[in-house]
């Protein structure tokens, strides 16, 4: 199994009702990649994600971790396998403070009585929070702050920051650049790269294709549900890569 | 008529919840509703048919459908046991059917039109909304069958045989009376007392507090009825009523729990201050926890209707138009007297007027 | 609102680098910010009404009459200490007075027995308390199978567990208040100081509570479920065993508010809760919470319920048209809603 990919899906199909969101897709990502997954809306891009962090569980197909056959019951089984996720659609929680969504679902306890009592150390995980954020090159001012109180693009950081400062294996980005400004979305792609210096397998979903072109290893093209090109980066420029997307050229 | 405060307070109140949640609004609660409330309720039951069940025809034995708001409040047991008696007496075939938990229009009315369709020699109902019941009953009147009303009346009445319910007026001088006997009421002496009420548009209630007053007024001129409040059908805020008058009127002398909820509330608290046999404590309906109470002493007195005998009244009155065609000695309205029951009843008399619950 | 607890030390720490997206400059003006404060605003308006009764009747500020607002507040505030929890996470519970009656009228049964085998007063307390918990935490069960399994709504699954509870009450009960309980009526207004027992262990059960809801992982959860049920079901918290949880607290609770009217009247009745589902939201309502969920404070639900209570007995002892109490309720619940409105839109991530 040693050339087996980090993070596999085989064979992946899902409905939901009428709409085939996703039919026998094949996807997947090794360490220190970056892999593109692009498409026009409604291609199945968020669906896939969805099936790979353990929201949705696929109609049928399989996921392989390491080789490994998975299955997720939950996200709480993706999170502890060390896969993390940017959703499209938020992920945090607005009325909690920037720290208490860092730390969501994995909180620090009190230690001692206090911890086994379920009391939570709050100071320790505001400064910690910062403390991510800050290495992983996102810096919002006051981790105390409620996310309710943030710009959109502030928010989109936050949940950047708190996927880079946990993913111990994969992570997967739903469009993260979304509702950032020039230079912000600059910053998140140089976060891609630091993660897969680290080794980390990334998967990066953006309609921004120069960033897809100027920062992936690997594109994989979804259209209606099916993908129809996985190839280097280097094989695609900027018309092709539309091309592909909207179906004027036709898989290869 | 009597009170059934807890199904009062049930549907109306999720009303009231949708309201609040919908638009923060007002609280209607259960005061809208117009009648109303005492401990007891609607409830239970199962059984439909307690007697000879079958419609008109069977052998030619005349059929009374007898229809009520709640089966297993023990008032209207109490009322089955007098028409079933009477029924029995008679020869005559009863069919007793009503909800057996709600007392409301909404669930009444199909009931009745059920039983109308089983074409019944004569209907008995003791309608849950004065309005909502006219049209069944017009309805049965239309098709010739007479109808008796029972403990509570449909709004004309012009048509009806005959409306046998108990004398709230009366009830309430009852109450006066008790309360001042029970205070030894000495001329030239001042007495304060309160009332407590289920809800201000409780028709039953406006009547048992007019015929309290009035005859305070005409007898007792030393009784000051220092205030009223509401329960909204709810013991515990009888109960925080109770509390509050007894810190504010710390010489209260009596005090009459027009309903079921303010007989609970006001007997918790004279129990925990230890105020029992200091307070006169004047109640209304024979529901067996009340008579428990009496017999500790908590209650002065209680004010006990007849619903036995209006059940029985209202099948003779129906058998005896059936037979006749005439309504020659039949009164149209008939109010009963209630009876006074007091710590020092006897025995038989407890026996008798307790409302049974089976 | 912000749940962690204000503490600003360690700010500094945070984030020393640069802000990349300056937060945006919000209009803070006076109007907002102590409008924004609304524990404050609570404390002015209980001490206000607090200070207007006693200008009517001078006997409101006696001991006996603190004794009077607290046993009225004690059954109340439990249901509402249930409540806070089932709205800040995104729910509502409308069975909570429905389940306090049907509790109290099995409690009563099961007591009623006892009684009259002459058992000892504290045994015959502790099973009632015992059986009370036992039949509200079955209620929460159930509300909370109907919205995880049967998928129904909160309003829509609670509004009929109100109905079946209510219903049962009435039937079981045979619409009359079950028990006669005397013993229990004096038991529990033995006094601690110049409070009852009964005062003494809803405070700790409050504080209890408060240290749970806003200190602890089952609070946070709590939050982040009404805040954003996708968050935090992302976040690999068992979205399903923690609404089961909170229902299940509150109908505990409620089943021990109905433990609590059943010493207050030595009987269960089938009515003794009815209605309180109103004034246990309209205490968490008050109080600043969102019924949209993820917000609201423990402390702001027990200030709207010492509140309610005071306005309750305020009127009854000044002698005012006790109809007046409703419209009080209405006109606090309309503040509270308008002032929700005044605070700062809350933007959905
Ligand atoms: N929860 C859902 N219920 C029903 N249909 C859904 C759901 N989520 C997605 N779909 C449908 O599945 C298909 C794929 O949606 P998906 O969100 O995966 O697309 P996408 O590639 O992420 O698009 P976009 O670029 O717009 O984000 C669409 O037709 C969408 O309408
Ligand atoms: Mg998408």
């Amino acid at each position: 199994m040693a050339d087996a990919p980090l993070y596999e899906a085989v064979g992946i199909s899902k409905s939901y009702g009428h709409v085939t969101a996703l039919f026998d897709v094949n996807f997947s990502v090794n360490p220190g990649e970056i892999v593109g997954l692009v498409g026009d809306n409604g291609a199945g891009k968020s669906t896939l994600i969805k099936i790979l962090s353990g929201v949705h569980p696929p109609d049928r197909g399989k996921i392989r971790l390491d080789g490994v056959e998975r299955t997720w019951k939950s996200p709480h089984d993706a999170i502890e396998a060390g896969i993390e996720t940017l959703y499209q659609d938020s992920g945090l929680a607005p009325d909690l403070t920037i720290g208490s969504n860092v730390f969501l679902g994995r909180e620090k306890l009190k230690p001692g009585i206090l911890g086994r009592l379920g009391f939570l150390d709050q100071k320790a995980m505001e400064r910690q929070a910062a403390e991510e954020l800050k290495r992983v090159g996102i810096a919002v001012s006051g981790s105390r702050r409620t996310v309710s109180d943030l710009s959109g693009g502030q928010r989109q950081a936050v949940a950047i920051g708190r996927a880079i400062a946990w993913a111990r294996k994969v992570i997967m980005l739903d469009e993260p650049t979304n509702h950032l400004g020039a230079r912000q979305s600059i910053e998140v792609l140089s976060v891609m790269r630091s993660a897969k210096e680290q080794g980390l397998g990334v998967i990066f979903i953006s309609h921004t294709l120069p960033h897809v072109l100027e920062v992936t290893d690997r594109v994989v093209v979804l259209r209606l549900g099916r993908v129809v090109r996985d190839a280097a980066t280097s094989e695609f420029d900027a018309e092709s890569l539309l091309g592909t997307i909207t179906g004027l050229i036709e898989a290869s | 008529m009597r009170d059934r405060s807890s199904v009062c307070s049930i549907g109306a109140r999720r009303k009231a919840t949708l309201l609040v949640l919908a638009s923060a609004g007002v609280l209607a609660a259960c005061s809208s509703s117009s009648h109303s409330s005492s401990p007891s309720t609607a409830s239970s039951g199962g059984s439909t048919a307690t007697s000879a069940a079958g419609a008109s025809g069977s052998g030619g034995k005349l059929t009374i459908a007898f229809n009520m708001g709640a089966e297993a409040d023990p008032f209207f047991i109490a009322m089955n046991q007098g028409a079933e008696a009477e029924a029995k007496s008679l020869g005559v075939n009863l069919i007793w059917q009503g909800d057996p938990s709600q007392y409301s229009p909404a669930t009444q009315i199909p009931i009745v039109d059920q039983l109308l369709a089983e074409h019944p020699s004569a209907l008995i109902i003791s309608p849950t909304d004065p309005d909502a019941l006219q049209p069944a009953v017009n309805q049965a009147i239309a098709q010739g069958i007479p109808v008796v009303n029972v403990d509570t009346h449909v709004t004309d009445l012009s048509k009806v045989l005959s409306f046998i319910t108990g004398d709230n007026q009366q009830g309430g001088a009852a109450a006066a009376d008790a309360m001042a006997a029970a205070m030894h009421y000495t001329a030239g002496q001042t007495y304060q007392v309160v009332v407590g009420a289920s809800s201000a548009t409780t028709t039953t209630n406006t009547a048992r507090l007019a015929g309290f007053k009035a005859e305070i007024a005409a007898k007792y001129p030393g009784i000051k009825v220092m205030a009223e409040a509401y329960s909204q059908s709810q013991p515990a805020v009888a109960n925080t009523n109770v509390n509050n008058w007894l810190t504010e009127y710390p010489n209260l002398k009596g005090i009459f729990a027009i309903d079921g909820t303010n007989a609970s509330g006001a007997a918790a608290a004279l129990q925990a201050r230890n105020l029992v046999g200091k307070v006169a404590l004047v109640g209304y309906d024979a529901y067996s926890t009340n008579v428990a109470l009496l017999q500790k002493n908590v209650f002065a007195a209680l004010i006990a209707q007849n619903p036995t005998e209006e059940g029985k009244l209202a099948v003779q009155y129906a058998v005896q138009y059936l037979n006749t065609k005439s309504t020659s000695g039949i009164p149209h309205e008939q109010t009963l007297p209630n009876i006074v029951l007091t710590p020092n009843s006897s025995a038989a008399d407890l026996a008798q007027y307790t409302y049974p619950t089976a | 609102m912000t749940m962690t607890p204000a503490s600003t030390e360690g700010q500094g720490r945070a984030a020393p680098a640069a802000d990349p997206n300056p937060p945006a400059t919000e209009p803070r003006d006076w109007a907002r910010s102590i409008l924004g404060n609304q524990q404050f605003l609570l404390l002015v308006a209980l001490g206000a009404l607090i200070l207007y009764f006693y200008s009517k009747r001078s006997v409101f500020l006696s001991s006996g009459e603190m004794a009077n607002i607290l046993d009225d507040f004690c059954s109340l505030i439990l249901l509402a200490v249930g409540e806070t929890f089932v709205i800040v996470s995104g729910g509502i519970d409308l069975s909570v007075g429905s389940t306090a009656s049907f509790a109290g009228v099995i409690g009563a049964f099961s007591m009623r027995g006892m009684v009259s085998h002459n058992d000892s007063e504290a045994l015959v307390l502790v099973v009632g308390t015992i059986v009370c918990a036992a039949v509200g935490a079955g209620v929460g069960l159930v509300n909370a199978a109907l919205i995880n399994w049967l998928r129904l709504v909160p309003f829509v699954a609670t509004l009929a567990t109100l109905g079946a509870g209510a219903g049962m009450a009435i039937v079981l009960s045979h619409g009359i208040p079950i028990g006669d309980d005397t013993r229990a009526i004096i038991f529990s207004q033995a006094k601690v100081g110049p409070f009852s027992w009964p005062v003494f262990i809803v405070i700790g059960i409050l504080v209890i509570s408060w240290l749970y809801l806003h200190l602890s992982r089952y609070g946070r959860y709590t939050f982040a479920l009404g805040s954003n049920e996708f968050a935090a079901r992302a976040a690999g918290i068992n979205v399903r065993r923690h609404l089961v949880s909170v229902y299940v607290l509150s109908g505990l609770l409620s089943g021990l508010g109905g433990m609590f009217l059943y010493l207050r009247l030595g009987s269960g009745a089938p009515t003794s809760g009815a209605g309180d589902e109103l004034r246990a939201i309209a205490a968490v309502v008050i109080g600043g919470a969102s019924l949209l969920g993820g917000s609201g404070r423990l402390s702001g639900t027990i200030l709207g319920g010492l509140i309610l209570t005071t306005v309750t007995s305020g009127l009854i002892i000044s002698n005012v048209n006790p109809n007046w109490d409703q419209v009080a309720v209405a006109v606090l619940i309309a503040l509270a809603a308008a002032l929700q409105a005044l605070r700062p839109g809350r933007r959905r991530a």
